[in-house]
């Protein structure tokens, strides 16, 4: 599996677009797209959990060349919390619920553009973070925190 | 770079930092890059062991990912919690 490209990002953008799908870039990959210099290694999306929402991402995930059997194209349909995909072009962590963030709406109206992609804002993007209390998250929260500081001054 | 950011005082509170000078100099050295180009620089792929082994994962919920993680996976991956 090769790494997550900007060319596939934008795949994302204009599949979802066409599908109608609320989504959002959470996580180190939405911090990335907004300009965070670390590295990842997949692209994390917080989808809305509508009954309408996920029909429409299984199909449009379908459509992308994720070879999902029926099962797992069920599991998407209801929006179990978290899924990981490893069974197409690239790799996709799909998050439900994320820690930290109570409502996708909540995060929908703070979320921020780049180039179309919409992005969770960096305060999301850092509560989700801080709430899982994972080690390696704990190590780049710093970073992280010092990131968002200096992308504010540069929106002022 | 950014074309729209809505703020709302229904957002997460996080205290400035000092922020280190020589982690100044990257933000401002990525700002000036292409996303295509941040991109290039930031996707990287290794092979994580068992996260990796499977096509397909799905949990009911977050506490229960959070939980296969703790169990499944090597701790040096980071994925358990402090």
């Amino acid at each position: 599996m090769a790494a997550f490209e900007y060319r596939q990002a934008e795949e994302i953008r204009e599949k979802f677009a066409a599908h109608g799908i609320r989504y959002l870039f959470l996580g180190k990959s939405g911090a990335i797209l907004l300009g965070f210099p670390d590295t990842t290694q997949d692209a994390d999306l917080y989808i809305e959990r509508t009954a309408e929402n996920c029909r429409a991402l299984a199909v449009a995930l379908h459509e992308l060349g994720f070879a999902l059997t029926p099962e797992q194209t069920a599991e998407i349909e209801r929006g179990k919390d978290f899924i990981q995909l490893k069974n197409g072009p690239f790799d996709l962590d799909l998050v439900f619920a994320p820690d930290g963030i109570e409502r996708f709406d909540d995060a929908w109206r703070r979320r921020v553009e780049v180039e179309g992609f919409p992005v969770c804002h960096l305060d999301d993007i850092i509560a989700s973070k801080a709430a899982t209390n994972r080690q390696k998250d704990r190590e780049s929260l710093p970073r992280l925190r010092s990131f968002r500081d200096w992308w504010l001054q540069q929106k002022r | 770079m950014v074309e729209a950011g809505r703020m709302s005082s229904e957002m997460p509170q996080n205290a400035p930092t000092v922020i280190p000078q020589e982690w100044r100099e990257e933000f401002e050295a990525a700002a000036r890059r292409p996303l295509p180009l941040r991109m290039r620089y930031a996707f990287i792929h290794t092979y994580k062991p068992v996260l990796d082994d499977a096509p397909f994962r799905a949990w009911d919920s977050t506490a229960d990912y959070r939980r296969w993680c703790e169990e499944n996976l090597p701790g040096w991956l980071g994925y358990g919690s402090v």
